[in-house]
């Protein structure tokens, strides 16, 4: 007998069923679900909510362009109207998704032997997730800030020595501090590309420290997570 | 059977609107300037702010109170975000979305079941629906100027504006329809056609490569223009200044019916509040399209959109806008106080900025933009421009006009006849909004 599919309210576009769910902390957690031919470049999100509500919410794509799944990244946000429901959903349930769209992705037009560095707060690292396993020769240093360290989601998916844990509450990551601490302390250099994910305050005051060391805007790229 | 439509919010409505009159003029309602003789009436709504939400509200009590002693069925569809989509499923006898107007006669015939289409599963995608949506003929309100929906939708995630989720992700119409029905309107007559998108220049980038982009639309309409013998102005809106590339710019160029106007939104004219708007490009990025503009069409006009009082915007922010304004010397600036939109990102977010300071800042960006704006019109004086005549104006004894760059000026005449024609006119005196002159 073939499955019961909910049928998807039609401001919604498709649904895709949970394929797993991976709890990463108490209120971080990974949503693998069908990728049913969608296509994405790294880097860019997806609308995606429960399957009988009426609310959608932005979500950056956590997994690679080279998988047959999608994975999302989600922070519970407490009294959310999306995340809540998300963390309730189980592997054989199904979510709705809209197509992916977003200018956040890596330009095919840098050598390929262009540094970047990739600075991220919380749940903001979730496109370098999916710019690094989609493209693995990428010439990178990856710059996480968190409170503590068990909020170091998946650090094992990043190249030794490339991937800085900077915490701000505890001493236990790479660097004891915020990502802008390490920043002033650490220079990249004004041919570096920068991408930027996650609060607005950090990306305001990355910004000012760039600035600061003489980085062009052009080499600045920045995603807000509201 | 008598119809009446309330239309709020943007151009983008309008021309919705002019598709729902055909199809309910298609069922045989005739429409009515009176609400109270309408025996269906509806509203076409606009979630930007939150006024036009408070509004529907209040229409939809009356029409309510109204039902217990006349015969009357009400409907919404518009720009509705899900919260109030659900409210209006109680308030309102149908309620659905705009690319769901082929199935609307269906649904007044099933009227009494307040279920819209839109929850019965059809398996028709909303992607289908729309192009269904833009096969129904427009009943156009004017007889020269006409707006074409080539778009629905937007990617842009604006974190002040709530379209993304009330129209859904963006879609591009065929270019052979918008190719076509431009070609009818100029057969017709019509002298102004807007191409309308909530991202217009990102037009067809959805399609990935099956279908032109914006400015190969812009040189096919180009090419419409030169085999046609009788002259007309196509404008489009708005264009988001991250897809806004020299290869737009150029076309508008080469085409004399692609008018010399542009309708650029800044927003702000700071980097940072750039930023927490989400509007993905920098004061920079800005400034190199304007210089394009400037270089390629010397003569554009150019028009912006501004939000002053963004949330968490400094005195220091504002005082970039103000520079930016400056620099840019725009004809017109729609300027907008900050408010929280429901459905918005911001909506979250601290309004911040109290509403005296607002005020004044809009009152100096108001003073500045006159003072840019006026110093072109000055400039008008002693020229001759060719105008299309759009009404009477409020003087009387006149006609109002504008230019290919959308400024009005006004003349003495009395012959209503010249409205919807072109005309040459000596500006004879210049305001700073407006400009007066003579016909020729």
């Amino acid at each position: 007998m073939s499955k019961a599919v909910p049928t998807a309210n039609k401001i919604k576009t498709d649904l895709h069923e949970i394929l797993d769910i991976r709890h990463l902390t108490d209120s971080t957690f990974v949503l693998r679900f069908e990728r049913k031919g969608l296509e994405f470049e790294a880097g860019q999100h997806i609308c995606v909510g429960p399957p009988n509500g009426i609310h959608t919410r932005e979500y950056s794509i956590y997994s690679s362009e080279n998988e047959e799944y999608i994975e999302i990244l989600v922070k519970e946000v407490v009294n959310g109207l999306v995340s809540p429901s998300l963390k309730k959903l189980k592997p054989g349930g199904f979510v709705v998704v809209e197509e992916p769209v977003g200018y956040f992705t890596i330009n095919k037009e840098h050598p390929g032997n262009q540094k970047y560095v990739f600075i991220a707060s919380g749940t903001g690292i979730s496109p370098f997730h999916s710019f690094i396993k989609s493209h693995p020769q990428l010439n990178y240093t990856l710059l996480h800030g968190v409170k503590k360290a068990n909020e170091a989601y998946d650090a094992e998916a990043y190249k030794k020595g490339n991937y800085v844990l900077c915490t701000s509450r505890e001493g236990t990551g790479d660097f004891y501090g915020r990502v802008t601490d390490y920043l002033k302390q650490n220079k990249f250099g004004k041919e570096t590309q920068y991408y930027l994910c996650g609060n607005c305050n950090m990306i305001h005051d990355v910004y000012d420290i760039l600035e600061e060391q003489s980085v062009e805007s052009d080499n600045i790229h920045a995603e807000v997570y509201f | 059977m008598k119809y009446h439509l309330v239309t709020l919010g943007c151009q983008m409505n309008q021309s919705d609107s002019e598709r729902v009159k055909r199809v309910l003029e298609g069922m045989g309602a005739q429409w009515t300037d009176e609400e109270q003789e309408a025996n269906i009436i509806g509203i076409l709504a606009c979630s930007v702010r939150q006024k036009a939400i408070d509004k529907v509200y209040n229409k939809i009590a009356n029409w309510n109170k109204r039902k217990q002693s006349s015969n009357l069925i009400t409907f919404i569809s518009g720009c509705v975000l899900p919260t109030d989509r659900e409210k209006f499923l109680k308030l309102f006898d149908i309620v659905f979305a705009m690319r769901e107007l082929p199935g609307f006669p269906q649904m007044l015939s099933h009227y009494g079941v307040t279920t819209p289409l839109s929850l019965v599963n059809d398996n028709i995608t909303p992607k289908e629906e729309i192009s269904l949506f833009w096969q129904v003929k427009p009943k156009y309100n004017s007889t020269f100027e006409a707006f074409v929906p080539i778009q629905n939708g937007c990617d842009k995630f604006c974190s002040f504006c709530a379209v993304p989720y009330t129209r859904g992700r963006e879609v591009s119409r065929p270019s052979e329809d918008i190719l076509n029905e431009v070609s009818e309107l100029v057969e017709k007559g019509f002298k102004s056609i807007t191409l309308l998108g909530q991202n217009v220049n990102s037009y067809g980038l959805d399609k990935k490569g099956k279908e032109i982009n914006f400015a190969q639309l812009l040189e096919g309409i180009g090419q419409i223009g030169e085999q046609k013998t009788n002259p007309f102005w196509v404008y489009f809106t708005s264009p988001h200044p991250r897809d806004m590339g020299r290869d737009v710019i150029n076309v508008m160029a080469k085409h004399a019916c692609l008018a010399k106007q542009i309708h650029l939104p800044l927003q702000s004219g700071d980097d940072k509040v750039l930023i927490r708007m989400n509007r993905k490009h920098s004061l920079k990025k800005y400034r190199e399209t304007v210089t394009a503009i400037r270089e390629v069409i010397p003569d554009a006009t150019l028009f912006t959109d501004i939000i002053v009082g963004f949330s968490g915007e400094t005195e220091q922010q504002f005082q970039n806008t103000r520079k930016a304004l400056q620099e840019f010397n725009y004809n017109m600036a729609y300027i907008a106080m900050y408010s929280p939109r429901p459905g918005a990102a911001s909506h979250a977010w601290s309004d911040d900025v109290a509403q005296h300071i607002k005020k004044e800042r809009l009152a100096l960006l108001s003073e500045d933009l006159a003072a840019t704006s006026g110093d072109y019109n000055k400039k008008m004086v002693g020229k001759s421009y060719r105008l299309l005549v759009r009404d009477t104006d409020r003087k009387a004894g006149y006609l109002s006009g504008q230019t290919e760059g959308k400024i009005t000026v006004r003349f003495p005449s009395d012959d209503s006849s010249l409205i919807g024609q072109f005309v040459d006119v000596n500006i004879t005196s210049a305001s700073n909004f407006s400009a007066e002159g003579e016909l020729i």
